[in-house]
C-alpha cells in the first residue's frame, strides 16, 4: 500500500474529532446562556422570547451534558482517569466553596454578593487547572 | 506493576505512536504504563498481550508477588511433599 503520509492515530484523530464536536456543543450553550441572560434586556421585552430563550438554553444546556458524556467515554482509561480525578477535584472545591461564599457574602466580609456566578467560574478555573496538572502528571 | 511493554516494543522497532495506534489508546498512555506511572485495565492487557502474541503475565508482573514467592513463609506454604 502506497502511503505518502504517516499512518495516523485514530484515537488522536477521534478525539481531535470529538474535541471539536465537545467545543461547537460548548459554544452553543455559552452563546443560549448569553442570549436567556441579556436578550431581555436589550433584544425583547415580551416574556414569551424570555421562555424561548430559557428552552433553548436548556436544550443547548442538554446537548452539551450528552455530548460532553460521550466525549468522556470515548477517552482512552489514561485520560479518563485524568478527566475524572479532574471533576472529582471540581465537585469537592465547588461543595467546600458553598458555605463560607454564602456566610462572607451574607456578613458583607467580602465587597461583593456571592453568586451562582462566581461558583461557575470557580468550578471552571479548578477544572481546567486540575485537567492539565493530570495531562502534566503523566506526560 | 513492572511491564517489559518498552522491551517488547524495541525488539520489533515500533515507536510509542505505533504502538499507541495499535492497541487504540493515545501515545501518553503509552508512555505513562512503560515508565509505570499507570497500570493499564485487563481489557487493555488482553489487546498488548494478543498483540505480541504472549500471555498477559509474560507482559505484565507484579514485583511484590514475586517477593511473596521468593519467601520463606510462601516456600512452606506451596511446600506440597510428603
Amino acid at each position: 500500500m502506497n502511503q505518502l503520509k504517516p499512518p495516523e492515530n485514530r484515537y488522536q484523530s477521534r478525539i481531535w474529532t470529538n474535541n471539536k464536536r465537545l467545543c461547537r456543543w460548548h459554544g452553543a450553550w455559552a452563546a443560549a446562556t448569553l442570549l436567556m441572560a441579556f436578550g431581555p434586556i436589550f433584544l425583547w421585552k415580551a416574556r414569551v422570547f424570555t421562555l424561548l430563550a430559557v428552552g433553548l438554553d436548556v436544550a443547548a444546556g442538554v446537548g452539551m451534558i450528552l455530548g460532553t458524556k460521550r466525549y468522556v467515554m470515548e477517552l482512552d482509561e489514561l485520560h479518563l482517569r485524568v478527566w475524572l480525578n479532574a471533576l472529582g477535584i471540581t465537585v469537592g472545591v465547588a461543595v467546600l466553596a458553598v458555605p463560607p461564599l454564602a456566610v462572607m457574602g451574607a456578613y458583607h466580609v467580602i465587597p461583593f454578593h456571592a453568586n451562582i456566578a462566581h461558583l461557575m467560574i470557580l468550578m471552571g478555573l479548578t477544572f481546567v487547572v486540575s485537567l492539565f496538572y493530570g495531562i502534566w502528571r503523566y506526560r | 506493576m513492572k511491564n517489559r511493554l518498552k522491551v517488547l516494543r524495541a525488539e520489533r522497532d515500533w515507536t510509542q505512536a505505533q504502538l499507541a495506534d495499535a492497541l487504540d489508546v493515545s501515545r501518553q498512555t503509552i508512555n505513562a504504563i512503560e515508565t509505570g506511572k499507570f497500570d493499564p485495565s485487563l481489557p487493555l492487557a488482553f489487546r498488548a498481550a494478543r498483540l505480541f502474541g504472549l500471555r498477559i503475565e509474560e507482559i505484565f508482573h507484579d514485583p511484590a508477588l514475586d517477593k511473596d514467592r521468593s519467601s520463606p513463609a510462601a516456600e512452606i506454604k506451596t511446600d506440597t511433599r510428603v
